[in-house]
């Protein structure tokens, strides 16, 4: 039987749940640990809850969806009477997105009759195409051969230690994004590194915690 | 813009392009705008308001000059021309205020000219000083102290200003001056010829033979004849420049033929790499008898340490344009293709930009200039891939497929883009073909040696004291272009070896330096011209890693159709990789070279034919860096390289 004392307790923190999910969880965990199970009226209303919420993601879903098809309907329009239009229409979604999501490239191939399959076959030849989405900021360390010789290497060490990142990776909290580039043209001030865009060059090591820094917080540091 | 017609074409080239007395150019390429180019400008754009006289801003392409970026250029009236160096914000200020109103010069920003007179055609204005020796203790400002005295001795400290100079277009010979505007060059100057350098060439205009720097300027700007002039993206000062007027003469009356005979007479090649007479390859494509035609500007340039492409491309686009029309017009092409690299959208939204403008003009479309002659062109844009570079995957690419090469023949000129007849030429060769139009192909083959003709823009990175573009006549010597024109190397450290050719070359040992650069002589040192990628190692630089970074890289971009290229270049790259940790067995040397020999007999592209180039050139001339981690371990092997020069009896047996 559940005790009196939980009783009061739920409405106050079903509005918190109903935006906050990981405060649901902890909460739940915390009743589940004082009972030793979750009492049957509160499991039922979280049931309640969840459900009016999946049905308005739901919806939300499928605004996205047909946003997202008439997105690629655009894009195969603009396209279709170039030969060879898959390359181009891929640097669009690319450019836009910062990425190719599956369900894009998933509607690309229904709408240009082409096989999933030779989307992908594409995608995963040509290292400008990424399939995850980048991060919020993102560090490009060129690896040219005029920069790999005058220390971008020790560059990259330290942006990995920094960002705690692999290259070609992204931090957890989706902040910051860590690549490396082959050459990126400005050899003539080696070592350099595009970091959102816009490119520094004549580096070392030492400017690389300087360059996050400032990058994430712009305001306060000028 | 209305239809353009010849007589238009002719009334631009023939209005002066330089007609404002008072102008600022900023170089705003990629590399200019990384090193603040944009706000530099900005400040001119603001400040020359307040100035009281007319002053024009240009946002202009490249002069070259990398080491030295956001680059100026600055006409003033009653002035010689200046060209200013590592100008940030505060030295914009200070060329409008000193500059421009107070027509006095900075110190530490100018670049000495580089084309050098031998007599003074008039009074000095300006002296340039700067101390050229790399030893210690720069003597720049006891020299200009020095001069500056001199010369208020003679009462002439109002006409003539002293100013130290950013770079002076010489190396390693004392202290040089040059004289403005005359551009007079001493070098080796000495503190007691201070006296007689004001008495006999400020105030008596004549030359002092003994001091006198007489080597000429070894650069030739033919495919950069217009980088640094004007604002590529204004139309109109394009074709004051002159640009177009090489269409002009082609299809005001040339044939077909008369074109590639006129090709055929420069001597031009292939500046990609490969080095196939651009003629030959139009008449081969023109010679097939399908339609309808293409042709295709490669411009995926995806060597890392060259960047001349997104310069030219950057720069002057409209040039490029107008060799991909002729081009066109030589072998019957209705339609044309721009393929550049996603990765330079400055050059992308260039290209197409011109591309827009030129079909406004009537120089692309139908019946282009009222000569009957249609063709149009689009830019396509690269996704980075090394291997596209190539001309069957380049194809492949376009098409919108994966990047894969496919066996030749057939050759493109045979089954092309979309199965046609295509002819694929390089940034560069399109560039330098409306100036041999122009010109005449006699003129262009006066430059260069034997087989190859011409000039050759060179990018010139790594370890060198000024890293920059070069155009040279080919035939110049290595040591010409590293030592005389770019300054050596960096920190004055002693040279190593320069690798030319990026991914698909060889390393080239310091001892060899004054082979004269040309396709074949490279070639035969295990070498390749390539794209025109020229890389300085100092001794600090281990060819082992060298050679391992090269293929790591050929190994990352092989697409792996072909099992040479694919397991071969894995292969050699886990014996690299196991030699530099110090794990090397016996016969690892051996095992690399017959890998190498496999793989450039066996594969199907020119990637995997090459990918072994540097690994095979670095064993050539460098065997004892490798053997020393083999037998001594890795702290060895390092200290032994720092301190090793290549061997050369062993790289040259005909001198043994």
């Amino acid at each position: 039987m559940p005790p009196e004392t939980v009783q009061p307790e739920l409405p106050n923190q079903l509005n918190a749940w109903k935006d906050d999910e990981a405060a649901l969880l902890e909460s739940l965990e915390q009743i589940e640990q004082k009972h030793g199970f979750i009492p049957r009226h509160i499991a039922e209303e979280i049931s309640r809850v969840l459900e009016v919420k999946l049905d308005r993601l739901r919806k939300l879903q499928t605004k996205v969806e047909s946003n997202v098809r008439k997105e690629v309907d655009a894009l195969v329009a603009k396209w279709k009477d170039e030969e060879g239009s898959l390359i181009l229409i891929l640097h669009e979604i690319e450019n836009q997105h910062g990425y190719v999501p599956r369900e894009i490239a998933m509607e690309v191939s229904h709408a240009l009759g082409v096989k999933l399959a030779r989307i992908y076959e594409v995608l995963t030849f040509y290292h400008y195409f990424k399939l995850k989405p980048p991060g919020r900021h993102n560090m490009a360390i060129c690896l040219g051969t005029a920069c790999y010789l005058k220390g971008a290497p020790a560059m990259l060490a330290e942006a990995k230690m920094h960002l705690k990142v692999e290259e070609g990776c992204t931090t957890p909290d989706r902040e910051w994004h860590l690549d490396v580039v082959r050459c990126i043209g400005c050899c003539g001030m080696s070592p350099a590194m595009v970091v959102d865009g816009k490119t520094y060059g004549r580096l070392n090591a030492t400017d690389v915690p300087r360059l996050i820094a400032q990058t994430t917080q712009p305001k306060a540091s000028s | 813009m209305n239809k353009l017609k010849f007589t238009d074409l002719e009334k631009y080239s023939k209005t002066m392009a330089d007609s404002g007395l008072n102008w600022i150019r900023v170089s705003m390429d990629t590399g200019g705008i990384a090193a603040g180019a944009d706000t530099v400008c900005t400040i001119f754009e603001k400040g020359v308001g307040t100035l009281g006289f007319g002053v024009e801003v240009r946002r202009v392409g490249s002069l070259g000059y990398s080491f030295a970026d956001p680059l100026v250029e600055i006409a003033r009236e009653g002035m010689p021309r200046i060209v200013y160096g590592h100008v940030d914000d505060n030295a914009a200020r200070e060329i409008l205020e000193q500059h421009l109103a107070g027509r006095r010069l900075l110190d530490d920003h100018v670049l000495a000219w580089r084309n050098r007179s031998l007599a003074f055609d008039g009074p000095t204005t300006y002296i340039l000083v700067k101390d050229t020796s790399t030893e210690k203790g720069d003597k720049t400002q006891f020299f200009q102290f020095s001069l500056a005295e001199e010369l208020k001795r003679c009462n002439l400290q109002d006409k003539v200003q002293v100013v130290r100079a950013l770079d002076m277009g010489v190396y390693d010979e004392g202290v040089a001056v040059q004289f403005l505007p005359s551009k007079v060059t001493y070098t080796n100057v000495l503190a007691p010829d201070i006296a007689r350098i004001v008495k006999t060439s400020v105030q008596g205009k004549k030359v002092i033979d003994d001091l006198l720097y007489k080597k000429p300027d070894k650069q030739v700007r033919v495919v950069m004849r217009n980088c640094g002039k004007f604002d590529p993206e204004n139309f109109q000062d394009c074709l004051r420049y002159g640009v177009y007027q090489g269409l002009v003469r082609v299809l005001s009356g040339m044939k077909p033929e008369d074109v590639i005979a006129e090709l055929k007479t420069s001597g031009l090649r292939g500046r990609g790499g490969a080095g196939f007479p651009t003629w030959l390859k139009w008449q081969i494509t023109r010679a097939v008898q399908r339609t309808p035609k293409y042709i295709i500007c490669n411009g995926d340039e995806g060597d890392p340490g060259a960047y001349m492409d997104r310069s030219v491309l950057e720069g002057d686009p409209h040039s490029v344009l107008e060799g991909l029309i002729i081009a066109a017009y030589a072998i019957g092409a209705t339609r044309g293709y721009f393929y550049i690299r996603a990765e330079y959208p400055l050059a992308v939204r260039r290209v197409e930009k011109a591309i827009v403008e030129a079909r406004a003009a009537g120089l692309l479309g139908e019946n282009i200039l009222g000569s009957g002659f249609s063709f149009d062109a689009k830019v396509r844009l690269g996704a980075g891939a090394f291997v596209c570079g190539e001309e069957t995957a380049l194809i492949a690419s376009i098409e919108g497929k994966r990047g894969s090469p496919s066996p030749r023949p057939p050759y493109p000129s045979e089954r092309g883009l979309f199965g046609q007849p295509t002819a694929i030429n390089n940034v560069e060769t399109l560039a330098a073909v409306p100036a041999i139009l122009v010109r005449g192909g006699a003129w262009y083959s006066e430059f260069g040696a034997e087989k190859s003709r011409g000039t050759k823009v060179f990018a010139v990175t790594g370890k060198v004291r000024n890293p920059q573009l070069v155009e040279v006549p080919l035939g110049v010597t290595l040591r010409d272009i590293v030592f005389d024109i770019c300054g050596g190397v960096l920190g004055g450290k002693a040279i190593k070896a320069v690798q030319t050719g990026g991914p698909s070359g060889g390393v080239i040992p310091e001892h060899l330096l004054n082979t004269k650069v040309s396709y074949e002589s490279l070639q035969e040192l295990g070498s390749i011209m390539g794209s025109g990628g020229m890389i300085v190692m100092d001794q600090d630089d281990s060819m082992v890693e060298v050679s391992r970074f090269y293929l790591r890289f050929c190994v990352d971009e092989s697409c792996g159709k072909c099992a040479p290229c694919r397991i071969g270049g894995y292969q050699m790259l886990q014996i690299l990789n196991r030699v530099a940790r110090g794990r090397g067995e016996k016969g690892d040397l051996d095992r690399l070279r017959a890998i190498s020999k496999a793989m450039q007999k066996a594969s199907l592209c020119g990637l995997g034919q090459t990918a072994p180039n540097p690994v095979l050139s670095a064993l050539r001339y460098f065997e004892p860096e490798f053997k020393a981690y083999l037998e001594g371990g890795v702290s060895y092997a390092r200290k032994m390289s720092a301190g090793r020069p290549a061997e050369p009896v062993a790289a040259e047996p005909a001198n043994a």
